[in-house]
């Protein structure tokens, strides 16, 4: 996985409050700036995907190890 | 002449079915035979889509699983305060739940005779809800933006009062509430609930912006 910025550790959280906390997140990073979400909740593939589709910013990948789910997201 | 149904669409004509016999009566009120007496098939059909009775009404909580309410746009389109939030993740909520009233029926079913499993399908639909709260409500307290309150009580009084408006108004069909819409009582009360734990919604200008 690439470099990033900003992790937020999201985990033991479930919908919406990961969403919510990388909204917030992503406030504080500046355009271009990549944040790195771990989250737990299976939902959240689903959740970051569509975060990302409508907010502008951009999934640049996703990965799973042992229940735990992992997103970079580079500011658009 | 009659028109053969295509697989799939004959699995969707008795998961629908089902739903409704299921939230009638609960699971075991309603009989494989009884299903297929209401289709019209014979019982054997059935058990070509479905081996049990047991796997056809997993099929039907999964099918309201798969409308999972999806709460990312409510929070994108929100000011990140929790007033704003919570406002929005109810508003999905009762929309999506009063479109599929037998969703309720089957929850009060399932509360008294289902089993640990079912349970806990329906006890996820409402979390959403309970960790929001809990978890938004320990933030503002060590903010001191609100007075200590116990979080876990006050995400079941949101969970009861709330639920009690979806059964009033979808399966009660109350004379008491008639004057009333849904909507308008759920933003009624999630009012009275931020009075009662002593969040005052201009209160949001001050959370802290990486609260919740």
């Amino acid at each position: 996985m690439p470099d990033f910025d900003l992790e937020l550790d999201a985990r033991g959280l479930n919908c919406p409050l990961p969403i919510l906390r990388a909204k917030k997140s992503i406030n504080s990073l500046d355009s271009g700036q990549v944040l790195r979400i771990i989250a737990t909740d299976p939902g959240s593939v689903k959740d970051f995907e569509a975060f990302c589709k409508q907010t502008g910013n951009e999934l640049l990948d996703t990965a799973q190890n042992s229940g735990e789910y992992f997103f970079n997201i580079r500011k658009g | 002449m009659v028109k053969r149904l295509k697989a799939s669409e004959r699995k969707a004509t008795i998961l629908a079915v089902a739903k409704v016999l299921f939230s009638d009566r609960g699971y075991h009120g309603v009989s494989v035979d009884e299903i297929a007496r209401r289709l019209g098939v014979s019982p054997a059909i059935l058990y070509r889509h479905f081996p049990s009775k047991e796997a056809l009404y997993e099929e039907v909580l999964n099918a309201i699983a798969c409308k999972r309410e999806s709460y990312v746009e409510a929070v994108v389109n929100s000011d990140g305060s929790f007033a704003d939030v919570l406002r929005k993740i109810t508003r999905i909520y009762i929309e999506s739940v009063s479109r599929d009233p037998d969703y309720l029926r089957m929850e009060l079913q399932s509360a008294l005779e289902g089993s640990d499993a079912t349970r806990q399908f329906f006890e996820n639909r409402w979390r959403p809800f309970i960790d929001f709260i809990e978890y938004s409500l320990k933030e503002l307290v060590a903010g001191k933006t609100i007075e200590p309150v116990n979080e876990q009580l006050a995400a079941m009084a949101f969970q009861g009062m709330l639920r009690e408006a979806l059964y009033a108004k979808c399966i009660y069909h109350s004379a008491r509430y008639r004057n009333m819409d849904l909507a308008g009582i759920a933003e009624e009360l999630v009012t009275l609930f931020f009075r009662a734990v002593g969040y005052t919604e201009s209160e949001k200008c001050k959370e802290s912006p990486n609260s919740v």
